[in-house]
């Protein structure tokens, strides 16, 4: 199907939000909005998010990607992924008075997009949000990386014989070994890994949310909540993939994640965190674009 | 006033149109105008909010300022792997022409100056698009580069690491430079780079265009940044200078303290860059 690419400007709290949005001829009545993760803008790292929103469009869906405010091109401070819940209502309404066509929306979201996806959920229960493609999933806290970093590099190290050698010969830094102790009384010490332990040492939390459970709290209730579907797709090759298995396996708030009702999973075998090339790119868009088509 | 985002038709129709953001001169003294042009990759991605920042300021003080996403870049059309070097300066020169065409009010025309504004590979795009421009510019450089081929390096080395780190490092960087001189694409790092924009990356160099006979003379401002105190311009950069005011051109160089906001992990901001960028366009407007 043609489409067209288009600017969007709009308002968010007196700040201008600047997004792009990608409007098929006759769209269909679910769109996705794009949010941004980490430290990028609105194309996304390699371009992923334009050439993800090219494909979306061309197959009928209308897709609005934006920065949200103090990135990019949008105007004010730099904020973080727990404070955008504004932003991404404001990108909402600014997708549907364009095309008020668009009665439901699909958030899709990479890495702490997709954590912000879930926190914009659980603050504001939007009915128009139907669908939520999470991306490795971000639920980093100090005890959940050291954790991981002992399952999958310290095990895999201790398995290795070079290691135990040079470990008699001295060769292992005092750095290293000190790492190791700590990774270990961070991972298994203390609260014994209960979310409220876990969300201590998250950064990201402002003073105003400090009376707020943790984000990776707030985070499993909406995803127990959501009455709509869920795409979940996790990256073979990704250290935030593993944390989220690691930690949704293991927290008490996270318990039965695997259950949710609409669940469809996908786990894509060796393809990095940002899927940074163009087959593991094409393997994104056309998981996405499947279980879209699923919900009209 | 707010930024202006809109997409200009490129000069080839078939290639689709670029994304460009407009900050209209704000105040009642319209002293320039001025063209952003960004760096190369993923550099454009992180560099994005300081060119915002930039542009802001400068608008602020007087100046329009156009940004423009090159072929294949940002949300301009294409994929990288369609971009080729002469398409990018052909770019420049077309937002040169939309951003020339802009009358403000109270604005005398003749006297309003014009910017080429580049980072990294983006100066080098600049110097090229000078030499095709009916009227001289001035330059406004951030880190600048001598010549596009150690960035061509540093690109294809993002290559080297990823396939070391899956193991496998042996001749990859022979058999990419083999790839591109059989003319293929070769993927680093997520983008698709041809063959000729490889080549033209390559071949591209920071040489002082020739001004039109019986023009202004040009003036250039060059910023590099630095995390330490006490740096100074490098040496490479030095000798540029060096020449190109032996050759009679006003060089401006200025070293000031902040990060390498172009490839650092987070989104940094240089903001003793942004205040000592405007100063110097301020001063030579004045």
């Amino acid at each position: 199907m043609n489409f067209t690419e288009e600017t969007a400007q709009f308002d968010c709290e007196g700040e201008t939000l600047t997004g792009i949005l990608a409007q098929p001829e006759s769209p269909a009545q679910i769109g996705v909005l794009i949010i941004v993760g980490g430290p990028q803008y609105r194309a996304g790292s390699h371009r992923q998010f334009v050439l993800l929103s090219r494909a979306l469009a061309a197959a009928g869906y209308a897709v609005l990607r934006f920065d949200y405010r103090g990135m990019g091109d949008s105007s004010g401070t730099q904020g973080d992924f727990e404070g955008v819940s504004m932003d991404i209502a404001a990108a909402i309404d600014a997708l549907q008075e364009r095309l008020p066509c668009v009665k439901q929306v699909a958030l899709w979201g990479l890495c702490d997009a997709a954590a912000a996806a879930l926190l914009y959920c659980h603050e504001t229960q939007d009915s128009r949000v139907t669908g939520l493609c999470l991306l490795n999933p971000w639920v980093r806290s100090e005890a959940s990386l050291a954790r991981t970093q002992v399952k999958h590099y310290y095990v895999q190290r201790m398995q290795q014989k070079e290691f135990w050698l040079k470990l008699v010969r001295g060769g292992v830094a005092t750095q290293a070994l000190r790492g190791l102790l700590q990774n270990l009384r961070a991972a298994f010490g203390g609260s014994g890994g209960s979310s409220a332990g876990a969300g201590a040492g998250a950064s990201g939390s402002n003073p105003s949310q400090s009376s707020l459970r943790p984000f990776q709290q707030r985070m499993a209730m909406a995803w127990h909540q959501f009455p709509g579907q869920v795409l979940l797709i996790l990256s073979g090759d990704d250290y935030t993939a593993k944390e989220f298995l690691e930690f949704a396996s293991t927290d008490p708030a996270w318990k039965s994640y695997s259950t949710h009702a609409h669940l469809t999973r996908h786990d894509v075998s060796g393809v990095d965190h940002t899927f940074s090339t163009a087959d593991s790119r094409q393997k994104v868009e056309k998981i996405t674009l499947g279980w879209i088509t699923t919900m009209c | 006033m707010q930024s202006q985002a809109f997409f200009l038709p490129a000069k080839s129709p078939a290639t689709g149109q670029r994304f460009c953001l407009h900050y209209p001169a704000e105040g009642d003294v319209h002293r320039g105008q001025v063209l952003y042009i960004h760096p190369f990759a993923e550099e454009m991605n992180k560099a994005r909010r300081m060119a915002a920042l930039q542009a802001r300021a400068l608008a602020q003080a007087g100046f329009s300022v156009l940004q423009i996403d090159l072929l294949g870049c940002g949300d301009s059309s294409g994929d990288f792997g369609d971009a080729t070097w002469q398409s990018w300066v052909n770019d420049a020169v077309h937002a040169c022409q939309w951003l020339r065409s802009q009358t403000q009010p109270g604005d005398k025309k003749d006297a309003l100056p014009l910017w080429l504004w580049g980072l990294r590979a983006g100066c080098l795009v600049a110097v090229d698009a000078a030499k095709q421009l009916n009227e001289p510019c001035h330059f406004l450089f951030w880190q600048p580069p001598a010549a596009g081929k150690p960035l061509l390096q540093q690109f294809l080395r993002l290559k080297v690491a990823a396939d070391m780190l899956g193991g496998q490092s042996k001749g990859v960087m022979e058999a990419m430079r083999q790839e591109l001189a059989n003319g293929s694409p070769v993927e680093v790092a997520g983008y698709m780079l041809s063959a000729s924009l490889a080549t033209g990356l390559d071949r591209a160099k920071l040489a002082f265009p020739v001004a039109p006979p019986g023009s202004q003379a040009s003036q250039v401002e060059w910023f590099e940044v630095s995390t330490r105190d006490d740096a100074s311009l490098s040496p490479v950069s030095t000798q540029t200078v060096a020449s190109w005011q032996t050759a009679g051109i006003a060089v401006n160089s200025h070293v000031v303290k902040g990060p390498s906001f172009w490839q650092t992990t987070e989104i940094e901001d240089a903001p003793a860059l942004i205040e000592a960028t405007t100063a110097a366009l301020m001063k030579a407007a004045a």
